[in-house]
């Protein structure tokens, strides 16, 4: 079965600055997760495959055709851009039919189509109020309903739980992996893990507009479990603390910071890790004031990838 | 639903675009200004009637006379300049700043259908709020005056329109030209409109056709100071060949700026 969107050497660069570099990918039905740290080149990418950035080099295809210029196939295409943007007089209801028309819908099909837009994106209440008065969250969820209204094949989502209330992300997630189990293809972009695994299994690991890693999630999370996982812990007690861990097979090493207040943990099973620190602090009745892990984000990761 | 490319889908994807920017254009701050130098007109139309009707003045002037020097100077030279170019210039300048140009170039509509609904929605907005000054203009200035002379001159009020109609199409479509061309097209209209035109189209000899205020001119039915002094530099150019020059004018700068829009790339800042 061919690909539903594929990339070939493709690469985009802004005068001398280079977004993104000879990327090679192909997509089929289902959610794909592009993920990346802040100005890895996601947004970029998203903006070729969307029609809206002509690639400087290679070449990219959707259902096999090229996208810049090829308007009969934006019909076959949805997209939830990053920007907060909107004709802010307009009402929801009015910004989607506005956009639905251009779809060559007449009136009927428009009012039924914003209608179960509406409801997908759960705005059916707040359908006639400004979008200049809807919260951030709102905002969010009346971009994605634009996206969907005309019910594309490929759906195209940057950033789409950026700035959603917890229930609108609940929300959000299930509906995504609805459409990728109704055979759409869906690229959604984070720099968040765990928000893209909420959605997929399938990643595209991207990073200094190149993609690193292509697959499945759970090679990520070995990835980071390779890697000695650090973590800084700040207690009453550090050093009984220390004495406490050191017995353990999965823990690496044990560092002091200088005045000997925080402990620094290298453990490879940061899952066991943080699994068996709770109950060791309450029987041992040692306070914990602070633990982090800066290790606990894709920057690492891509620091380990990359190296 | 595909979207067929026939001259009936072509339209109604014009006549979307057009609603949606005359709904933007109208409700922006832009129409506030142009509303102000609307009513400057409107009052300078009635200064003048009162100095007729109360004889402020010792030099007689008629009625004719007064519209002719505020259809040239006001409404030709400032309000027809200022309306293209504020609208004009904000046509796809407005959706980048706005970062909504997005939900239109990922919608199955051509980008040259797209420069043409916005145009469209400029002649629009441009007209309602022009000819309305103009016309009310010419009934404060004829008030009370003799019927046969308002009948007679009623002529020179349609072809006024119809010049006016013509100006708005030419400086419309070059103004959203360069808003589709330059990042910062305010300024660079200003410069062509009060630099270029404004020097340039009273030199003798043929750089004068490079401005579309010589063509309009050369239709302006009036004889007032401007018209007068064009006419010392220099023959006019023929009425028809000047309507022809400014219909052609307007399809060259509409077809341009539609070729801009679609081959650029309009890089929006996160």
């Amino acid at each position: 079965m061919s690909p539903i969107l594929e990339a070939r050497e493709l690469s985009k660069w802004y005068g001398q600055v280079i977004a993104v570099n000879k990327v090679s990918f192909s997509v089929g039905a289902g959610v794909i997760g592009l993920l990346g740290p802040n100005g890895a080149g996601k947004s970029t990418l998203m903006k070729l495959i969307t029609g809206q950035l002509r690639p400087s080099q290679g070449e990219i295809t959707l259902l096999g055709e090229r996208i810049w210029n090829n308007y009969p196939l934006f019909h076959r295409i949805g997209f939830c851009p990053e920007q907060d943007s909107f004709y802010e007089r307009m009402t929801g209801a009015e910004f989607l039919a506005a956009l639905l028309r251009m779809h060559g819908y007449d009136e009927k099909d428009v009012r039924q189509r914003v209608d179960i837009a509406l409801e997908t994106v759960n705005l059916k209440e707040a359908r006639d109020k400004k979008i200049a008065a809807y919260s951030k969250g709102m905002r969010q969820r009346i971009k994605m309903a634009q996206a969907v209204a005309h019910d594309p094949q490929v759906l195209i989502l940057d950033e789409p739980l950026a700035g959603m209330d917890p229930i609108g992300r609940h929300e959000t997630i299930r509906v995504v992996r609805e459409w990728g189990k109704a055979g759409k293809c869906v690229v959604v972009s984070s720099h968040i893990l765990h928000e893209i695994e909420a959605m997929t299994q399938n990643i595209l690991l991207i990073h200094n507009g190149q993609v690193l890693a292509e697959g499945d999630v759970h090679q990520i999370r070995s990835l980071i479990d390779k890697h000695p996982h650090n973590i800084y812990i700040r207690c009453s007690e550090p050093r009984r603390l220390a004495e406490l861990l050191v017995g353990f097979s999965d823990v690496e090493s044990i560092r002091f910071n200088t005045d000997g207040k925080v402990l620094t943990v290298e453990s490879r099973q940061p899952d066991e890790f943080y699994e068996r620190l709770p109950e060791l602090l309450l029987r041992h009745e040692i306070e914990l004031e602070e633990i982090t892990s800066p290790d606990d984000n894709l920057q690492a990761v891509f620091h380990y990838l990359v190296k | 639903m595909h979207a067929s490319f026939s001259l009936v889908k072509a339209w109604r994807d014009v006549r979307t675009i057009a609603f949606l920017t005359l709904d933007t254009l109208f409700w922006s701050k832009k129409t506030i200004f142009v509303a102000i130098i609307s009513i400057l007109i409107l009052g300078m139309s009635v200064l003048g009637r009162l100095i007729m009707a109360y004889r402020w003045i010792s030099v007689p002037f008629t009625a004719a006379q007064v519209f002719a020097t505020l259809m040239s100077t006001a409404v030709i030279h400032f309000l027809v300049v200022f309306v293209t170019l504020f609208y004009g210039t904000a046509l796809i300048s407005d959706e980048v700043e706005g970062k909504t140009l997005t939900y239109l170039f990922v919608r199955p509509i051509p980008k040259p259908t797209i420069m043409v609904g916005k145009c469209l929605a400029l002649i629009w907005i441009s007209v309602m709020l022009v000819l309305p000054t103009i016309v009310l203009s010419y009934f404060i200035l004829y008030l009370r005056a003799d019927m046969t002379q308002f009948m007679e001159d009623v002529n020179l009020l349609a072809k006024d329109m119809g010049i006016v109609f013509l100006a708005l199409l030419a400086y419309g479509s070059f103004f959203a030209l360069i808003g589709a061309w330059l990042k910062h097209p305010i300024l660079a209209g200003l410069i062509y409109a009060f630099g270029w035109e404004g020097i340039v189209s009273y030199l003798p000899g043929f750089t004068r056709k490079l401005t579309i205020t010589h063509y309009i001119q050369s239709i302006f039915p009036h004889q007032d100071s401007s018209t007068a002094l064009a006419m010392l530099i220099g023959q006019r150019t023929d009425s028809v060949e000047a309507v022809i020059t400014l219909v052609l004018l307007a399809a060259f700068f509409l077809a341009t700026a539609s070729l801009i829009l679609r081959e650029r790339e309009y890089v929006l800042e996160q």
